[in-house]
């Protein structure tokens, strides 16, 4: 084997990743720095758990008592919920276990015509999705890529199972906390101006009192979507728990899981946050293509995905009741190689925190994040990319802590087949 | 979430390798010959192309052949730079206001009846025009006001005659922009000695090589893999620039880029040029005998399974020669757009 290919062959290998032939210290601080990452993962999704029972618990007292205070206080449960949620997002890439899972419970974009009712403005069925105005909430049968299905009663398995990415299109998100977000908000038919979606609490009232119909129906689809989001986050945080498999996986080899800290970390700032959530929206001038664009939360889904960011290299995380968990943390992993670069990570991050920070104190005081997304609107545009530079500057000085941190590699794993380039089409 | 390319994309995201296989400076021959033979034809070739293309909407701006034929040239020239996505070509979003695709929203039909409806003033004026919806602008908004019946009749012939000439003109100073910064300021940063942004020449090299596996992958996974869909549910209808019956041609064009860079990255070392060659002649083979010019074949098991193999002949040259190609320069390909879901 030429060492080109064992090289490439290890490139290939994204379990068997070495960073480095570790002495036995260093791989003992390494598995102390991956302590600290699942711990803060248990935490996350545990805080996770916890804040979107609460959010059960209102969503309950909104369907058995429609009022305009238990449809506030379903919102603000669901605000609280989010603030967890979006701090373990940097978990998601490089944990297969979390990437595998993860769109049941956060996808975004949704054609939310698929669950319920909307505005004439909102079209029908599209070229990419027959189904972006299917209503499953005022139809109970409907044929779904030839199929009859009987959604007569909504049941969790009917929104996870039938209609989550119903004919293989990503949009038609049914479950998680964007879909309930649109049940209790409704549409954001602002457009440009500040205001969220506006829903009556009508809309789960009972006899003559029911507002756009099918008020039964809607709650027992806010019901059972949020039975479902519940579920759903009891398994991940299990995962994380001591004896989960997360949290085995990210331990069973130092350096892989060091990596997988690292990838997390980069794939959330430049790919998905900076470019698919930021800087596409600012583009479009949509006011759709906002995270949390039915409640207009937008500002604090970014900064909590920021920070999600900074805790895993910091090794420090605050949990929703307020008490830390902390530990030996990549930071010092890096500081000990390299202190300089140490500190350019920390100020990058800290940087990237205060940009994110300017936009939610800006959206707080008033100007919404939709009103930044506005042509022209030359302010919004400058605190949005401010976020943008911060992030995407920030993954420069990741890369060079993957450089750094992978200085001694030498172990590689190699694979015969890679040996014969043209084997496969001979 | 865009969740297909999701597996695709973990083996090369984020690779590790040991950095700096030799002392500074050992590549300054490789990077000299992208730089001055790879990255800057190009970008000279794109500008003057778009010159031609500006003059074209200006002499008559009916979607006729003669408007047509200069679209397609810059467009070519467009497609065969595309994978260096770095620099000039990001500042102020230029390549996206350039190419905006994959539209998977629908913005750009959205974008143009929008315009079109409102008789949006904004094509009057060139600076008003930067700041409409990116999805309204460059070669893929052009190609609908080209070639797709329900905008060449759309609105008055006034306003759709103002529409494109306020797209060519941006297409012309966007890449003459990006031209110009290219042979002003770029291609310094990256000449030995590294300068600008790059700390060292891994962090070129880096660059470079991200270059090549990124636009593999985007080949791969964007043009090939979303008309492909899954087995049982293709989508031929979201092939790139089928309208105008480009699809198959830009897969050409990128490998055929993406060759150059892979045989200038491979500098001196006969025997990984020679893996480079035979692997991107194998890509090049299928694409030219698959007789699918937008991918409609896909429809059916058989037509499928052969875009399919070319999927996998590319994929084949990202697991191995580009893998080789990043252990000769000792880098990664680093992060990319393509990393979120």
């Amino acid at each position: 084997m030429t060492t080109f290919s064992k090289l490439a062959a290890a490139a290939l290998s994204t379990t068997a990743l070495s960073l480095s032939l570790a002495t036995a210290a260093q791989a003992q601080e390494k598995a102390e720095v991956l302590t600290t990452y699942a711990d803060i993962a248990a935490a996350a999704y545990g805080d996770s758990l916890t804040t979107a029972q609460a959010l059960q618990e209102a969503v309950a007292a909104l369907v058995a008592d429609p009022s305009d205070a238990t449809l506030q206080a379903a919102k603000t449960a669901w605000l609280a919920a989010r603030v967890p949620y979006q701090q373990t997002e940097v978990f998601r890439f490089g944990n297969a276990i979390v990437d595998d899972w993860e769109g049941k419970v956060n996808a975004w974009p949704l054609d939310e015509g698929l669950i319920d009712y909307v505005d004439a403005t909102y079209g029908g069925p599209t070229d990419e999705n027959e189904f972006a105005a299917l209503n499953v909430i005022a139809n109970p049968t409907f044929t779904l890529s030839g199929e009859e299905v009987d959604a007569s009663e909504i049941t969790p398995e009917l929104i996870g199972e039938t209609l989550h990415e119903a004919d293989g299109v990503e949009a038609n998100v049914a479950s998680g906390y964007h879909a309930i977000e649109f049940l209790l908000w409704g549409q954001d038919l602002n457009g440009h101006a500040h205001g969220a979606g506006n829903r009556p609490f009508t809309d789960y009232a009972a006899g003559d009192a029911c507002t756009n119909g099918n008020c039964d129906r809607r709650g027992a689809y806010l019901t059972a979507v949020t039975d479902l989001l519940v579920s759903d986050l009891e398994y991940m945080a299990g995962q994380w728990a001591e004896g989960g498999e997360a949290r085995a996986a990210v331990m069973e080899n130092e350096d892989a899981g060091i990596s997988t800290i690292l990838t997390g970390m980069g794939s959330l700032s430049y790919g998905e946050q900076a470019g698919e959530r930021m800087r596409l929206g600012l583009m479009l001038n949509d006011p759709e293509e906002e995270h949390d664009c039915f409640s207009d939360n937008t500002h604090n889904s970014h900064y909590y995905d920021g920070l999600g960011i900074q805790n895993v290299y910091l090794g420090n995380y605050v949990r929703a009741d307020g008490s830390i968990v902390s530990g030996a943390s990549l930071s010092d992993l890096v500081s000990e190689l390299n202190p300089d670069l140490d500190a350019e990570m920390r100020m990058k991050l800290a940087n990237t925190m205060r940009a994110l920070g300017q936009i939610k104190t800006a959206a707080e005081a008033g100007f919404s994040y939709d009103q930044m997304l506005e042509r022209g609107n030359a302010g919004g545009e400058a605190l949005i990319m401010g976020g943008v530079d911060g992030l995407v500057d920030q993954t420069q000085t990741i890369e060079r802590v993957v450089a750094a941190l992978g200085a001694d590699a030498i172990e590689f794993e190699g694979s015969d087949s890679l040996d014969n380039p043209g084997a496969v089409f001979q | 979430m865009r969740r297909p390319l999701r597996t695709a994309l973990i083996p090369l995201a984020f690779v590790l390798m040991p950095p700096g296989a030799g002392q500074a400076g050992e590549f300054d021959a490789t990077v000299t010959d992208v730089v001055e033979n790879h990255i800057l034809p190009r970008f000279d070739a794109l500008a003057e192309a778009s010159e031609a293309l500006d003059a074209a909407a200006l002499a008559d701006c009916t979607p006729g052949p003669a408007l047509k034929e200069a679209w397609g040239a810059a467009f070519d020239a467009w497609i065969s730079a595309s994978h260096l996505r770095f620099g000039p070509t990001e500042a102020d979003n230029r390549a996206f206001s350039l190419a905006f695709w994959p539209d998977s929203r629908g913005a750009t039909p959205k974008a143009l009846s929008a315009l079109i409806a409102d008789s949006d003033p904004a094509v009057e004026n060139a600076e008003d025009f930067t700041q409409v919806s990116i999805a309204a602008q460059g070669f893929y908004a052009l190609e609908y006001m080209l070639y797709d019946d329900q905008f060449t009749g759309m609105g008055t012939p006034a306003y759709r005659c103002a529409l494109i000439r306020a797209m060519t003109g941006d297409i012309e100073r966007t890449t003459l922009a990006i031209a110009s910064d290219w042979h002003e300021t770029w291609a310094g940063y990256l000449l030995p000695p590294p300068s600008g942004p790059y700390r060292d020449e891994d962090e070129v090299l880096g660059e470079l090589f991200g270059a090549l596996s990124q636009g593999l992958q985007f080949t791969s996974d964007t043009r090939l893999g979303r008309p492909m869909g899954t087995f049982d549910r293709p989508r031929a209808t979201r092939a790139e620039a089928r309208r105008s019956g480009r699809s198959l041609r830009h897969v050409e064009l990128s490998l055929a880029a993406l060759r150059d860079l892979g045989e200038r990255l491979s500098g001196d070392d006969a025997e990984l040029l020679a893996q480079v060659d035979e692997g991107f002649q194998t890509a090049q083979d299928l694409a030219a005998d698959l007789d699918d010019p937008i991918f409609a074949g896909v429809d059916d098991p058989s037509g499928r399974l052969r875009v399919e193999i070319l999927q996998q002949a590319i994929d084949h040259i990202r697991e191995q020669e580009a893998a080789n190609i990043g252990a000769r320069l000792g880098v990664g390909a680093g992060f990319n757009a393509l990393d979120g879901d």
